[in-house]
């Protein structure tokens, strides 16, 4: 069969040394800074990007993937123990996985969030597997006709899961794709929204975008509460759950797995609900909903395992189509562009090893987490145990290396510090960073396609919807815009996220 | 909620101090925005300019920046936000300092120097304690980064005595 042969070209391209010890490696960073309280897997990847610029792409891409896992365990770990989730998919896992912590059950918390993950991350990895090739060929009919009113869906979609308000979330989307048009015009090279400055004119880094948003104004956030939090002195306990709290997992564990697999396909970052949607089906399943929020195992091991599959399976988008569905993936287009690598159909018929390479890799990543990082757990919370008062000077310094590594640039740390301030405000008026970060990302890509449409169509517009594929996406777009206005549904999805 | 807002008699009765304040930021930023963009072509729907894309996105942002004004008047929303500046501020000036010290005098002045002022950010800050942390953390990331990941961080540049390294 393909698939397997496929699988197993990918898994020697993977475990070849160089590869094992550079997934090893950004598993154990990724997990260092993505346990940083009020780091999540956004700033950590962006901070930690830099790393990679020396290998060559099929490596930097295996330790990207690595680093990504990392994160992910990073944030449940930080979420578990001192309840400060790192992203708000991880703000489920707190819920009864802190609960858990202080009843001294923290291990078990911690085991079965890298045991479900681990399960989700191998039936996630088969379902890419399965899907990209189908997927990739259709994307090969996409015009720009097509490309243009699919990202449109996606930011559509991404304003239906935005929280709070949709006008807010829909002027963030627009903000973000305004901040991308800023630096040349990409046919005629004529510069933008540059204020004559030579350190703007190659535009905005992603990472930089990454970092000041979403790491140095979260520490802008924290430093107004001082020393808040208190890391848990109860024991740690058993790191492996016994059989009958296996038993009471495995079906959530798979529940969480396949719902995480399915919204993580889609565009416009699904993969964000996939947690909650966990948590409120083993909710409605348990024979004792009362044990939710009181250190129910089901409320971990279900939203670890669809969190991983949907951050696995949200790989989907951006290699068949070439469309980063969150900020995470756009980070991945950012180290793809750098290595000259243009994410898309073509990748996997163009370049069989860098991509059958990163799926393998993806299921050794969550293989390094279950063997390697879990032991390590005792160093995890002594790191947490640093008083805030230091670790966010660390955080700082952190962010400061991952910027000059990028492009050796010091005007670049200053545009992070503005976009910090910036990022800062937005919480102040109760906007979100998540959706002008994909706004940011789709905002080129949405120009230059909306330019090639309407030259094949002589400037008619109305080609979007003369076109079957593009007129569908389209509707859909307009549809779930409209749904998002309505009163009813707006009432049980701000449930869903109170919850 | 915002149980301060006062009603004024036969006026409109503010009720969203902070989408006004935001709505009226934003109104001022697109309008900006378009004057920045007044030197630039926007060309015709069949070969888009450069000033397309951006120019009616800035529109659209001070649309929607207006109904978020309207909207002040009319649905109860949350109050200003107190803005705390000292973390924002000790950090900022930490960035700029590092931002001018990295390529010369390099990462060893550089990052230090940053620490220092980064940790008066925290009302919390035990001077003593920052100064061995900021020492440690310096010689951690030389290691890490530029030792042990080979990143190109200039470590000590220093002219006068001919050191690059």
């Amino acid at each position: 069969m393909d698939l397997i042969s496929n699988l197993g070209h990918g898994a020697a391209i993977a475990l070849s040394p160089v590869n094992i010890a550079l997934c090893f490696a950004g598993c154990m960073l990724g997990t260092l800074i993505g346990v940083l309280p009020g780091i999540g897997p956004i700033a950590t990847i962006a901070i930690l990007l830099p790393l990679t610029f020396g290998l060559d792409p099929t490596a930097a891409l295996i330790m990207l993937a690595g680093i990504y896992y990392g994160a992910q365990y990073g944030g449940s770990t930080a979420s578990i123990l001192l309840n400060i989730p790192g992203e708000s998919s991880a703000v489920v896992t707190a819920i009864d996985g802190h609960e858990m912590a202080r009843q001294g059950r923290a291990g078990v918390a911690l085991g079965i969030s890298a045991i479900g993950s681990f399960i989700a991350g191998t039936i996630a990895t088969l379902v890419i597997a399965a899907l990209a090739g189908p997927l990739a060929s259709v994307a090969l009919v996409f015009g720009p006709a097509e490309y243009f009113a699919l990202m449109l869906t996606g930011l559509a979609f991404a304003v239906l899961l935005a929280r709070g308000s949709v006008l807010k979330a829909v002027i963030m989307i627009l903000v973000g794709v305004l901040l991308s048009a800023v630096g040349p015009d990409l046919t005629t090279g004529q510069l933008r929204l540059t204020f004559g400055a030579t350190w703007l004119a190659d535009g905005i880094e992603v990472a930089l975008l990454g970092m000041g948003l979403f790491g140095i104004a979260e520490v802008f956030r924290s430093l107004e509460h001082g020393e808040a939090r208190k890391v848990k002195e109860a024991p740690i306990g058993n790191l492996l759950p016994g059989r009958a709290e296996m038993r009471t997992s495995i079906n959530p564990i798979l529940r969480g797995t396949a719902l995480g697999s399915v919204l993580g396909i889609l565009p416009g970052n699904g993969a964000v609900l996939a947690p909650y949607a966990s948590y409120t089906l083993e909710k409605k399943l348990a024979a004792d909903p009362k044990r939710f929020g009181n250190g129910a195992i089901e409320g971990v091991a279900g939203p670890e395992s669809a969190n991983n599959a949907g951050a696995q399976t949200s790989f989907i988008p951006l290699l068949t189509l070439g469309i980063p569905p969150n900020a995470v993936m756009a980070l991945m287009v950012g180290a793809m562009t750098i290595h000259g690598i243009v994410p898309g159909p073509q990748i996997m018929t163009k370049m069989p090893d860098l991509f059958w390479g990163l799926i393998a890799s993806m299921w050794m990543g969550n293989l390094m987490l279950l063997v390697i990082n879990l032991p390590l757990v005792g160093l995890w919370v002594k790191l947490l145990q640093v008083p805030y008062r230091l670790m966010f000077v660390g955080i700082v310094i952190f962010c400061c290396i991952g910027v000059y590594s990028i492009n050796s640039e010091p005007a670049d740390i200053l545009i992070m510090a503005a976009l910090a301030i910036f990022g800062y405000g937005l919480t102040k008026f109760g906007f979100e960073p998540a959706p002008l970060t994909l706004g940011f990302v789709l905002g080129r890509m949405m120009e230059e396609n909306l330019r090639q449409a309407l030259m094949i169509s002589r400037g008619n517009p109305m080609t979007f919807l003369e076109r079957p594929i593009a007129a569908a996406f389209i509707v859909i777009a307009v549809a779930m815009l409209v749904v998002g206005v309505l009163p009813a549904i707006r009432k049980g999805r701000d449930e869903v996220f109170t919850e | 909620m915002t149980p301060t807002n006062d009603a004024r008699p036969g006026g409109l009765r503010l009720r969203s101090p902070q989408n006004l304040v935001a709505g009226l930021i934003l109104v001022a930023a697109s309008a900006f925005v378009v004057w920045m963009l007044s030197g630039l072509s926007q060309g015709t729907m069949r070969t888009m300019g450069p000033a397309m894309l951006p120019r009616w996105t800035a529109v659209a942002i001070g649309i929607g920046g207006a109904v978020l004004v309207g909207l002040s008047a009319i649905q109860e929303g949350d109050a200003l936000e107190r803005w705390h500046l000292r973390g924002p501020l000790f950090i900022i000036a930490a960035l700029v300092i590092f931002a001018g010290t990295i390529r010369q005098p390099g990462f060893l002045v550089a990052a230090p120097l940053a620490m220092l002022v980064a940790g008066f950010g925290s009302r919390e800050v035990r001077p003593r304690e920052l100064v061995i942390f900021a020492v440690v953390m310096t010689l951690a990331c030389a290691l890490l980064f530029r030792f042990t990941l080979n990143q190109p961080l200039p470590m000590l540049v220093i002219p006068a005595l001919s050191l690059n390294f």
